[in-house]
């Protein structure tokens, strides 16, 4: 029987699938790292966020 | 008028009898103890972890790194103390011998693995590989709180090179052993975990025999710093405030004092980084909570980390700490490592401030800075 997959390598497999938009909310935070607040980059994160859903459901 | 008020108020007073409503602020007995982690929540983590054999053992490579260099220091505090004691010590003329060892906080007997390995990179001066350590250990006491973690490595067979003894204590914090028992304790890895560190130094001290080592290494200040600061980010940005999700750690500054104020005599406090390459942030964490190392500060978040915190972690720390094409990312362990002697007759006692009269320069070589 394989080994039950964690809910957590699922993540991590599916968000190496989106590392551009990984690269771009990383990049909208870090640039004004002294002053983040809530959803500072909300349409960053929601593309981010998308991408990954759909990489889930593939993989 | 005005007077006969004034007299009859001031009679008044000083008839009616006086009862003593007065209160003293008073001091529960025993220290005051401030409470960081739960201990309830590490011990479970703990015992989780091992259970997973396997994937116990996998994680156990900065433990087994951290407890042989640990147990490298115990050659080195071994030979007689002082500068060319030193010297000497590294040329492996060790006389002392160690029946009685306590491993405070074992982990799975990580420290009895490291002695009973012979370690390549100290050799005598015949040009032979020194023998494992545990030839000069002829009993080592392991205690830990979790039985699972414990007797994790019961069938290996480093087992057999060693006598072990393994205690379960319910607490790590209060010590079931008699004054003056053990010629050495030493810990690894063990008493970041502890809330009154303080405390269980003096129990320490008073455990072992005059003039006997402990000697420990901790994680301290800046380990983790790197998923520590993207993590608050990631909370900051996606839920608009930060709860702790990295346990607070001591500072190496604060450990002489500390020692110290046990009662150790001759310290030694050194640092030592250890930085980790990872995939990714996921396998950072995962990593830590099969070590069993994972968050167990008082009131933190029962909850898990949502995923999108954790998306958005992962994104920032790739950004912050990802080098240009390097395949992973990295994550800092800080090591504190400490040696302190309990007190004892005919110890050695460190020269007095300006009594040096050799030039380390001559000694250690080295010039001038060039000033620009």
């Amino acid at each position: 029987m394989p080994a039950r997959t964690r809910p957590v390598e699922k993540i991590a497999k599916a968000s190496a699938q989106c590392s551009a938009e990984v690269a771009a909310y990383g990049k909208c935070v870090v640039t004004d790292y002294n002053s983040v607040h809530k959803d500072m980059c909300a349409k960053e994160f929601i593309r981010l966020k998308n991408c990954y859903l759909a990489a889930s459901k593939k993989g | 008028m005005l007077s006969y008020t004034f007299r009859s108020s001031l009679s008044r007073r000083s008839i009616a009898p006086t009862i003593s409503l007065r209160t003293y602020a008073s001091q529960t007995p025993g220290n005051p103890m401030l409470e960081v982690f739960n201990r309830k929540t590490k011990h479970l983590q703990k015992d989780r972890a091992a259970r997973n054999v396997e994937g116990s053992r996998k994680v156990d490579y900065l433990k087994d790194e951290v407890a042989m260099r640990l147990c490298e220091r115990l050659l080195v505090s071994n030979a007689p103390k002082g500068r060319v004691a030193l010297a000497r010590a590294r040329k492996a003329d060790i006389k002392r011998n160690f029946p009685h060892v306590l491993d405070l906080g074992a982990n799975s007997c990580n420290i009895a693995k490291a002695l009973t390995t012979p370690n390549p990179d100290i050799t005598t001066p015949e040009g032979a590989v020194s023998p494992p350590l545990a030839d000069k250990i002829s009993k080592l006491t392991c205690v830990e709180t979790s039985r699972a973690l414990l007797h994790r490595d019961e069938e290996l067979p480093f087992n057999n090179e060693i006598e072990i003894q393994r205690d379960i204590i319910p607490d790590l914090e209060t010590l079931p052993y008699e004054p003056n028992s053990f010629d050495a304790v030493l810990s690894s890895l063990s008493i970041h975990w502890i809330n009154d560190l303080p405390a269980l130094l003096e129990q320490v001290n008073t455990i072992l025999k005059p003039d006997a080592p402990f000697i420990a290494a901790m994680f301290g200040g800046d380990t983790l710093y790197e998923l520590r600061g993207s993590l608050q980010l990631a909370d900051m940005e996606r839920r608009g405030g930060v709860s702790p999700h990295v346990s607070p750690l001591a500072d190496v500054k604060d450990v002489g004092s500390l020692l110290n104020r046990a009662g150790f005599k001759m310290l030694t406090v050194d640092v030592e980084d250890i930085v980790v390459e990872f995939p990714d942030t996921f396998a950072l964490m995962q990593d830590l909570q099969a070590m069993g190392e994972s968050n167990a500060i008082m009131n933190r978040d029962s909850a898990p980390l949502s995923r999108d915190v954790l998306l958005a972690n992962e994104a920032i720390y790739r950004n912050l700490h990802m080098e240009d094409g390097a395949p992973g990312i990295p994550a800092t362990f800080r090591l504190i490592y400490m040696i302190g002697w309990k007190e004892g007759k005919n110890q050695a006692q460190p020269l007095q401030r300006g009594s040096g009269d050799v030039n380390l320069k001559e000694i250690l070589g080295g010039g001038e800075f060039d000033r620009p």
